[in-house]
């Protein structure tokens, strides 16, 4: 319920691969544009190194369909959707 | 005479740090809590070279902010402690996001020694780092280690000591934009003037004030010069120079990795491998489950010997002792009240060590992380974390274990309400109580009320979660985000480690509280009541009218004679507060038929209760006051009074609830009459 | 990309898969109080949820024969975390029989008439056909960093 706005927002704008984390699907890859979200959950995001220009492959979803698993600079990290839906990438060909 | 340092052991999560902080002080190690907090903090100490090393390990984070309690506990005590050395251990197959740590550091301006751990597996991988051209790029020394071995050990002390005596200490300077780096110098400029700033490194602290950071600010606000800081901090924008300082850092790490190492990042790995299977849509959920199993048998049905050793070893300690003291109170006190005491704390070691010796290896493999990942949208549902799930399904066996293996849950808020609802869970010693009463009142049905209860007590458990979470532990949510580590072979040698200082802890800890309250409960069912002429701790007095405890159940009956029950049953559930399988015990007391269960069921059946009290009395069970093993290690665990007694009380209110509805409502409604 | 299995993978796979969980299915179906007859000769007596578990451990092998048949190399990786689960599960089972052994001579009032055997189970000798598995692909498999994590556990 919560992601639908965001996703209208951020699929129809200029670049039509420009979307949140969460609509993404697993084994795609993805480049990652900013980090919004409050202030707490961003900085953490950014630690982790998602920053922008960070290549991020999208693993899997757990088995019940969140949090979802990515891999990034070597390593696996996961999300909750919530989470995810905070980051917005565009999606490499 | 020997030198005395402070070595701080700083490092992502997952990096070997525990390995390395074991190897370097072997059995030399004391752990106890931060002040004022319940993180964890383990000190050791290290005689090396004539220097006299104490070891500090600090909680593991992945950076310096101040969003999380372990990042904020790591800095103030690497900024106001100022230890000689501060060691990071590193991960050398996830080098990019461990320095992203380094970086922050250097800016700390400390003494800082990299040890570069994992070595092996990063070889293994086909990663090829050169530590000397890191070592030269970072100016900090690099020292190779492989934790789980012990490998480098003493390579990496002697590290710390070198750079001990080396005078130069740099600031380390990682440069930003112009615009940043305008603003960092205006504000150091201000900073070092004032002289309640020279405590800390100027450069770091004037980045931190730009970024935003709360407690950073708070600590200006404290001085002379903040509304001169404030107005440099006005004009940047925090959330823009935070990305580019991040983006920065990971920028600076990236250019170094080129140089100083060839990472293979081609084939599929071997942990990628498992996590296909076990993270499987379909069959990650069975595997899961099938491995709690497993941990749940080994737990307690492998531990039931134990127990038993230690019931009969006490059983009869307490019975030679009863014989060799011919005072007869005293032969009590000692046996049935000292003894008996002591063996209700040990009993539960048993569980308690090989609980965590498993949760040790799936927490070293890395498979716990997984655990959680698989595990989080049912338990987000009710508020709760997925590595809440693991104690919340151990609480079936035993909610001691249970309530200590929330350890495992790294945020405080979801630690303490899994925590506070993981006595609801029916755990095996409330069994006898509901055979007794479900057999005695419901025949044919007692499986489905049994069923029944474990399902209630389920029920009761995420639903109080979930209100907690909405009510008195309301507040921002704090994000998931959590790494999976790649998977890692446990060493034993770590897990029996990790086990012992369990099991220490909960003898220290819960141990006095569960002993203060047995010999309690034994002072109160022996001392007689006043106006009776009994003995003190004769049989004729013990748990009857003529004790204390008695005249307690009396003055409790109009509390609980709404639930349908009398004085007796009273009694018996204080005494259940010992251990709630003395529940039956001390009814067949109370009743007069002594240890035979048949026929304290035939006079319960024949109208000493009716079904529908026997079923509150079931739901009673279940919900009121845990044993006092529980609020033993919910005080260890929680680290406050409050919270024990807001749990004590929430149960006992919600026991009552149910209880009244189902008596009043029931025999109102003429349901089981 | 070469593939990293070859026809003893498939066998084994499907051996073991089928074998593992017809043996879980037996324990649930003798759980559910349906008497199939084999439960003295196979040892295995009625046990809902330890069923359960070489249910699972046979449906990760089959799922790994599924997809190796299918030609998708990473299939292999469920044969090595069954292999795993299978090992993991006889030690577990070897612990309960040691306890219960243990406890018939603590309280042997409560094991009247019990024999070490009836804590013997299927999960004890169906593991030893992956620690067969296992030492026969030795060589095959170290290549693979699973093996790593798979011997010493
Ligand atoms: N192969 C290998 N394994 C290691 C090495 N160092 C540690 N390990 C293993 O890595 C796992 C995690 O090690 P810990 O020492 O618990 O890591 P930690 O950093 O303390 O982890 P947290 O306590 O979760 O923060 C354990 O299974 C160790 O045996 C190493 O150098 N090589």
């Amino acid at each position: 319920m919560l992601g639908i706005p965001t996703k209208s927002k951020h699929t129809k704008g200029h670049n039509m691969n420009e979307k949140t984390l969460d609509f993404i699907e697993p084994e795609t890859s993805v480049k990652v544009l900013k980090v919004t979200g409050q202030k707490s959950s961003r900085k953490r995001i950014l630690d982790m190194g998602l920053t922008p220009g960070t290549r991020v492959d999208v693993i899997r979803r757990a088995p019940l369909g969140d949090p979802v698993e990515f891999k990034l600079k070597g390593y696996n990290l996961s999300l909750r959707k919530r989470e995810a839906e905070t980051v917005l990438v565009e999606v490499l060909k | 005479m020997t030198e005395k340092i402070t070595v701080a052991l700083a490092g992502n999560p997952n990096v070997g740090k525990t390995s390395i902080f074991n190897a370097i002080t072997g059995s030399k190690q004391h752990v106890g809590n931060w002040p004022g907090v319940t993180v964890e903090r383990k000190i050791g100490k290290r005689v090396y070279n004539d220097v006299m090393m104490e070891i500090v390990d600090l909680p593991g984070t992945y950076s310096l902010t101040a969003y999380s309690l372990d990042e904020i506990i790591a800095r103030d005590f690497i900024i106001e402690e100022k230890p000689d050395v501060v060691v990071q251990v590193i991960d050398a197959t996830n080098l990019e996001r461990n320095l992203y740590l380094t970086t922050q550091l250097m800016e700390l301006g400390v003494r800082l020694v990299i040890a570069l751990n994992m070595t092996d597996l990063a070889l293994a991988k086909g990663d090829n780092i050169d530590e000397k051209k890191m070592q030269e790029f970072l100016e900090v020394p690099v020292v190779s280690t492989i934790g789980s071995k012990g490998n480098g050990i003493e390579g990496l002390l002697e590290a710390a000591i070198d750079e001990l005596h080396k005078t130069r200490v740099t600031e380390n300077v990682f440069t930003y934009d112009d615009q940043i780096e305008e603003n960092v110098e205006k504000l150091r400029a201000v900073l070092e003037s004032d002289p309640y700033f020279a405590h800390y490194p100027s450069r770091w602290f004037s980045l931190k004030l730009l970024e935003g950071d709360e407690n950073i600010i708070k600590k200006a606000k404290e001085s002379n010069s903040y509304s001169e800081i404030q107005k440099i901090m006005n004009q940047t924008d925090a959330e823009i120079l935070e990305a580019k300082v991040a983006d920065q850092r990971y920028k600076t790490i990236q250019t170094m990795l080129r140089q100083v190492c060839n990472i293979n990042t081609s084939h599929l790995s071997g942990s990628d491998m498992v996590d296909r299977v076990v993270t499987n849509k379909v069959l990650g959920i069975p595997i899961f489950l099938s491995l709690m199993w497993a941990a749940f048998e080994v737990t307690f049905t492998f531990g039931t010997p134990f127990m038993n050793i230690i019931d009969i070893f006490f059983g009869w300690l307490a019975e030679t002792a009863t014989n060799v003291i011919s005072v007869p109170w005293l032969a009590s006190l000692v046996g049935e009240g000292m003894i008996a005491g002591v063996g209700s704390v040990i009993i539960f070691l048993p569980n308690i060590l090989l609980l965590f010796f498993m949760i040790s290896l799936m927490e070293d493999s890395g498979y716990m992380s997984r655990a959680a990942f698989i595990m989080d949208k049912v338990m987000s549902k009710f508020g709760l974390h997925g590595k809440s799930f693991i104690p919340l399904v151990m609480g079936f066996g035993c909610n001691v274990p249970a309530i200590m293996a929330a350890r495992t849950i790294e945020d405080s808020r979801d630690r303490l309400i899994t925590i506070l609802v993981a006595p609801f869970i029916s755990c095996g010693a409330r069994l006898p109580v509901y055979i007794l009463l479900a057999g005695a009142f419901f025949g044919r049905d007692a499986g489905v009320v049994i069923f029944g209860l474990y399902a209630l007590g389920i029920m009761v458990a995420v639903l109080s979660a979930k209100l907690m979470r909405s009510t008195i532990l309301k507040g921002e949510d704090t994000p998931f985000i959590m790494e999976l580590p790649s998977y890692k072979l446990p060493t034993l040698k770590g897990s029996l480690i990790h086990m012992w200082e369990r099991g220490k802890i909960y003898l220290k800890k819960a141990g006095t509280i569960i002993l203060i309250g047995v010999v309690g409960v034994w002072l109160l069912a022996s001392i007689p009541a006043p106006g009776s002429n009994g003995t003190f701790a004769s049989e004729e007095v013990y748990g009857t009218t003529k004790s204390v405890i008695g005249m307690i159940g009396q003055v409790l009956e109009p509390l609980v004679a709404p639930l349908g029950f009398d004085w007796k049953i009273a009694v018996a559930l204080v005494f259940g507060v010992v251990a709630k399988e003395i529940v039956v015990g001390s009814m067949g007391v109370l009743y007069g038929v002594g240890e035979d269960e048949e026929s304290l069921s035939n006079i319960l059946a024949a109208g000493a209760m009716t079904p529908l009290a026997a079923l509150g009395l079931m739901v009673f069970t279940l919900l009121y006051v845990p044993c006092f093993a529980c609020i033993g290690v919910i005080k260890r665990e929680t680290g406050s009074w409050k919270w024990t007694l807001f749990q004590l009380i929430y149960g006992t209110s919600l026991a009552w609830g149910f209880a009244f509805v189902i008596y009043q409502g029931g025999t109102r409604m003429g349901l089981l009459a | 990309m070469t593939r990293s299995y070859g026809n003893k993978e498939i066998t084994f796979a499907a051996l073991a898969g089928v074998l593992y969980a017809f043996f879980g299915l037996l324990h649930i179906v003798e759980g559910l109080g349906i008497d199939t007859g084999m439960a003295g000769l196979l040892f295995i007596p009625g046990d809902i949820l330890g069923g359960f578990c070489l249910l699972v451990i046979g449906a990760v092998f089959l799922n790994g024969l599924r997809e190796m048949l299918q030609g998708i190399n990473a299939g292999v990786s469920f044969v090595y975390v069954g292999i795993l689960m299978s090992l993991i599960f006889m030690a577990v089972y070897l612990l309960i029989m040691g306890g219960n052994l243990l406890d018939s001579f603590l309280v042997p009032d409560d094991y009247e008439g019990w024999s070490v055997m009836e804590s013997f189970r299927p999960g004890i000798y169906l593991g030893l056909l992956s620690l067969i598995g296992i030492l026969y692909w030795k060589d095959s498999f170290s290549s693979n960093e699973v093996l790593v994590f798979l011997e010493g556990a």
